[in-house]
């Protein structure tokens, strides 16, 4: 297999009270690739986002994770890897989510120092390290001691970015990182994202901000009722012959 | 019987209330944490039984349940424990005010929101971890006023283990009163109970401040 792939997706599916959300989607992404999941509300970018991070269990489809199976079919049912295994796994990625969710009770520093300490079990002096590291390139320097209720939204955002940073992902996923935000605030979290694309992180976005997944993205995926409608670099989507791409993206530049 | 005396009285009988107040907090808070779990549990029997048992507990009086747990040994099973009286009190209360708390844990715990488990789980956290590091924490912030009331009523209800006639303040209060034929006795045990209650309630209004630190 080729070594650079550091994700695949086979035939997922997964369905909600017998609704179809997902259909049948394969997809992979390669080591430094920048994907950008868009698409109209309900259909399912967010779900195969939880799906390939394994918040949901999909129904059906096979999850590989640097050549390692997270999950598989196995007699027309999925199963996932054992525990051991999953925390291994997990491991690889990291998860920003549409409202942050940082730990109000602990500090900016705490929370990313915790998970390290914690989950990696690395020593207290090297997470702090790590943490400083990640808090100055965020811009966040001075913001150690704070609290998560005293930050604004978009440093809220850019601390859940550092404490997902701070146990050293493979793959970043973002889950609508800006749609929380006002647009004064989304600048700033789309800053540093550019910024860590410069870096060759692999990222997985879904958004909605059509003109920095166009600016940043090595690939579009424009998702539309649970199916990858079209695939292809930004150039190529924007100037998309299929009749729904042109429609959904002519929304937006309107 | 001169003041004083009345007053040494009660205050011996004031320890013994103080002595059930903590020993009841000290079983029932953890105890009400496992109920609160198997309330939530996925299997259907283990939750059932929970819900059976806390409905039982608030659904029937604190003191018919201190009469059962005290005599139900002899009468039902023939057993006779020596010094079983205080040990019975603090069964009763025990698994009384557990139930209780256990509605509050769930309460505090089902109005935790979903993303403060999501981040922990992707992140790594074990389950053990994400409940004791991420969601207990920020549990015990919520339902401290509600524990701060059960706490309040429990002082109180600690003078129903007079129909077991163990010497708490209550219990002396009364004897005394019927002794000296003076309602004095019982309107000192009023005092003093105010008192303990306005120490609880301070010192529980310490801890909230104690975490207002974050919102």
């Amino acid at each position: 297999m080729d070594e650079r792939v550091l994700l695949t997706i086979n035939h997922m599916s997964k369905s909600f009270d017998g609704e179809e959300v997902i259909k049948d989607i394969s997809l992979s992404v390669k080591r430094g690739e920048v994907v950008s999941i868009i698409g109209p509300s309900g259909s399912g970018k967010s779900t195969l986002l939880r799906c390939a991070t394994m918040l949901e269990k999909m129904d059906k489809g096979e999850l590989i994770y640097l050549g390692e199976q997270a999950a598989w079919e196995e007699n027309g049912k999925c199963v996932y890897a054992s525990k051991a295994k999953m925390r291994e796994i997990h491991s690889h990625y990291g998860l920003v989510f549409q409202n942050f969710n940082l730990f109000p009770h602990y500090s900016v520093m705490k929370n990313i120092i915790d998970a390290p300490m914690t989950v990696e079990k690395i020593s207290k002096a090297e997470a702090v390290e790590r943490a400083t590291k990640l808090l100055e390139q965020l811009g966040l320097s001075d913001k150690a001691d704070a609290y998560p209720y005293q930050l604004s939204g978009g440093q809220q955002q850019r601390v859940s970015i550092a404490r997902a940073l701070a146990l050293q992902p493979k793959i970043l996923f973002f889950d609508e990182p800006t749609s929380a935000l006002d647009p004064e605030l989304t600048g700033e979290v789309l800053k540093v994202i550019k910024e860590l694309a410069k870096e060759h992180m692999t990222m997985i976005i879904v958004t909605h901000e059509m003109q920095f997944a166009r600016e940043l993205s090595d690939r579009i995926i424009f998702m539309e009722q649970g199916v990858i409608q079209a695939e292809g670099t930004p150039e190529e989507i924007f100037n998309s012959s299929n009749e729904r791409v042109r429609e959904f993206i002519g929304k937006f530049q309107a | 019987m001169s003041i004083t005396v009345m007053l040494m009285q009660l205050g011996k009988g004031m320890i013994v209330t103080a002595e059930i107040f903590f020993l009841t907090l000290l079983f029932s808070l953890p105890l009400g944490l496992i109920i609160a779990f198997g309330r939530m549990a996925k299997n259907s029997v283990i939750r059932t039984l929970c819900k059976l048992y806390i409905s039982i507990m608030r659904g029937t009086p604190l003191m018919l349940q201190l009469i059962v747990v005290y005599f139900a040994p002899f009468y039902v099973f023939g057993l006779k424990i020596p010094n079983y009286r205080f040990p019975a009190i603090i069964i009763a209360f025990a698994l009384n005010y557990a139930a209780y708390f256990a509605e509050i844990y769930r309460s505090g715990i089902e109005s935790m929101p979903v993303g403060q488990y999501e981040a922990a789980e992707v992140l790594g956290y074990s389950k053990g971890q994400t409940f004791f590091k991420i969601i207990l924490p920020q549990v015990i912030k919520r339902i401290l006023p509600p524990v701060t009331n059960e706490t309040i009523t429990l002082v109180k209800d600690t003078s129903l283990a007079f129909v077991l006639a163990h010497a708490e303040m209550f219990t002396l209060a009364k004897q005394i009163a019927a002794k000296e034929t003076s309602i004095m006795p019982l309107m000192v045990a009023g005092v003093f109970y105010y008192i303990f209650n306005l120490v609880v309630a301070s010192a529980m209004e310490r801890i909230e401040k104690a975490l207002n630190y974050y919102r």
